[in-house]
């Protein structure tokens, strides 16, 4: 019976934040690739005799309505799929971008990894949101340039950690054996450097899908993210601060819903990496 | 010597910095489907006048030329104009600028403050005598679980608890509005302590308690993870055994000895989150209303007004490595290690 404890429930899974992690995101990634499907109303449909509803569970309006009488609740799943798919799209862009720019630095070193090495210092000088801000000036607004703006803003999360952890596999003696054997610098690469860095590769993805979602609501949020037919967390919040004082809840919802899914994130991100046992110094270079 | 030698290159490199990034920015911003000539004429404008504008802003040449003559006109002070505002982009940014710092500066404080009393709190929980690894997992969780709320989210949340329901704090611009602003340096929190206003430098305080907490907390989640992590690392060197067989008690063992070397990595992780901090003060001066380089930025950003984004843009990065300059200089000098090259 052990195996299929075993099987079920991997090293990697048995910790706490892991758990609670996947417990917080499974169910916003399931409602969110669902919403058109769950949501109870069309997400902007307007009902102008029926605007800033209070919340009331049972009701046709559970979350309560906004100031143009459009649902909350369906308005926040829509939202969702907007956001996870924002998320999952720059998180793996930012991770192709950094990872390859990191292996091609730590392995090759030299000048390639002085290059890269100063690109990513010019990158840091730069607050991330003036960055991104920048780059949507220039990209216009829609969810393809917000993916776009967040990869190429964030790549060098990526690229500054992994650089480091390619640099001390690529010191290892399994990857100079490889190259002992007659195997080339790119199938080394592949088989002994990739490998090695997965589980690191994985937490920093775990990370980089919370920090895109909160991007994208911040962009979004000052009216710089998607076209206005498009809904987003970041517009529910910049409507609901105007409908402060009638109908608090049109801000709380799509506030509770970022700060869960980024939690969720986070503590899946943490946990893996002890679990996964990934030397991660804070904020290292 | 060697020190000097050391903060030189770093402000060297610093400056080389900014150089490129001014490269990148205008790059990014020249490949931009608007046209700054065409907004900055009236709009009855024939195509040869429109010509004539373009060609006395000098679009007509090639990139480089035209980069060279932007360089040399930000580098004798004259940022252009704003296309918007009609006003020189110099004098907008003199008036943002200060209040832009104050709050930052502000805010690093209380991300400080905080991060120490969170760093030791985590030590306490994690100390061997503490809680061991229970309290460890929750310590961590807790820290996890703030580093979720970005500052601009903590910024309306506050609006929300004490602008709102407990009408507690003012959530709007710097001043009351009975107040005059005294000028002197541009720095309000200054000039009102040195014109002697009371008044003033009360309401002022007041209005940026809201703004700077909302930046400070959200900056103080890794300041504690950080300090606490080193507290551990120190616990375990020689001199910290020396002075606990001397017979100090705990608390001056840790708070005398203990958090002296654990300060300096503390230091740089704050030095580090600069960026980010100044990043969320963007948001949390629109939120705010407050008029600092933030609400300037997102402005020229929604009327695509060229010369401000540039200039704004280059600012946050000089500020950038201007602190990052500083702290590295700090570090150095403070650091008890030879340090390596």
């Amino acid at each position: 019976m052990s195996w299929v404890w075993r099987w079920l429930f991997p090293r990697w899974l048995r910790s706490g934040r892991v758990m609670i992690g996947l417990a917080l995101v499974l169910p916003v990634l399931v409602l969110a690739a669902l919403a058109p499907l769950v949501a109870p109303h069309d997400p902007q449909a307007q009902d102008l005799m029926l605007t800033l509803q209070p919340v009331r569970l049972g009701s046709p309006f559970p979350l309560g309505t906004d100031v143009l009488g459009r649902c909350v609740l369906s308005r926040l799943l829509h939202g969702a799929s907007l956001a996870l798919w924002v998320a999952v799209m720059a998180s793996l862009g930012a991770m192709l971008l950094g990872t390859a720019l990191a292996y091609a630095a730590g392995y090759l070193g030299g000048w390639v990894d002085w290059v890269i090495g100063r690109a990513v210092d010019v990158w840091m000088s730069f607050p991330p949101v003036v960055l991104s801000l920048i780059l949507m000036v220039g990209l216009g607004t829609g969810s393809t340039s917000v993916i776009l703006a967040i990869t190429l803003v964030d790549w060098t999360r990526f690229c500054r950690v992994m650089r480091a952890e390619v640099m001390l596999v690529a010191r290892c003696e399994h990857v100079a054996a490889a190259r002992l054997l007659g195997l080339s610098h790119w199938r080394t690469l592949l088989r002994e450097v990739v490998p090695a860095t997965i589980p690191l590769l994985v937490t920093l993805l775990a990370l980089e899908m919370g920090i895109a979602v909160v991007v994208e609501a911040i962009l979004s949020f000052v009216g710089m993210g998607v076209r206005p037919d498009q809904v987003a967390w970041g517009q529910m919040i910049a409507d609901g601060r105007d409908a402060l004082y009638q109908a608090p809840a049109n801000l709380l919802a799509p506030v509770a819903a970022i700060i869960v899914t980024v939690a969720g994130f986070n503590l899946l991100g943490d946990g893996l990496r002890r679990t996964l046992d990934v030397r991660l110094v804070e904020g290292a270079r | 010597m060697n020190l000097v030698a050391s903060f030189a290159r770093r402000l060297l490199a610093a400056g080389l910095i900014l150089l490129v990034a001014s490269v990148l920015l205008f790059a990014a911003l020249r490949v931009l489907p608007v046209d700054p000539a065409g907004m900055s004429i009236p709009p009855a404008a024939t195509p040869a006048e429109i010509e004539e504008a373009r060609r006395q802003m000098g679009f007509d040449r090639a990139l480089p030329a035209q980069y060279a003559i932007w360089l040399g006109h930000m580098l004798s002070g004259d940022f252009g104009r704003s296309v918007h505002l009609g006003r020189p982009v110099a004098s907008l940014l003199a008036e943002a600028v200060p209040a832009t710092v104050e709050l930052a500066l502000l805010a690093m404080a209380i991300a400080g403050i905080l991060g120490l009393s969170g760093g030791l709190l985590l030590f306490v929980l994690r100390a061997e005598g503490g809680r061991g690894e229970a309290g460890e997992a929750i310590a961590e969780t807790g820290t996890v679980l703030l580093m979720s709320v970005p500052a601009f989210l903590w910024a309306l949340l506050f609006i929300l608890v004490f602008g709102v329901v407990l009408e507690a704090l003012p959530f709007t611009g710097r001043l009351d509005a009975d107040l005059a602003r005294p000028v002197v340096t541009g720095f309000l929190l200054l000039d009102t302590l040195l014109v002697a206003d009371t008044a003033a430098f009360l309401s002022a305080m007041r209005h940026m308690v809201l703004p700077a907490f909302a930046l400070g907390i959200a900056v103080a989640p890794p300041v504690m993870r950080v300090l606490g992590a080193s507290l551990i690392d120190v616990y375990h060197s020689d001199y910290i055994r020396q002075a606990r067989l001397r017979g100090l008690s705990e608390t001056r063992v840790l708070l005398g000895h203990a958090l002296r070397n654990a300060a300096l990595p503390t230091l740089s992780v704050l030095g580090r989150h600069f960026a980010f901090l100044l990043g969320g003060s963007l948001l949390v001066e629109v939120i705010f209303s407050y008029p600092g380089m933030g609400s300037l930025m997102l402005d020229a950003v929604r009327n695509a007004d060229l010369p401000v984004i540039q200039a704004v843009g280059l600012t946050y990065c000089a500020v950038v490595l201007a602190v990052n300059t500083v702290v590295g200089g700090l570090y150095l000098g403070l650091s008890p290690r030879p340090m390596p090259g």
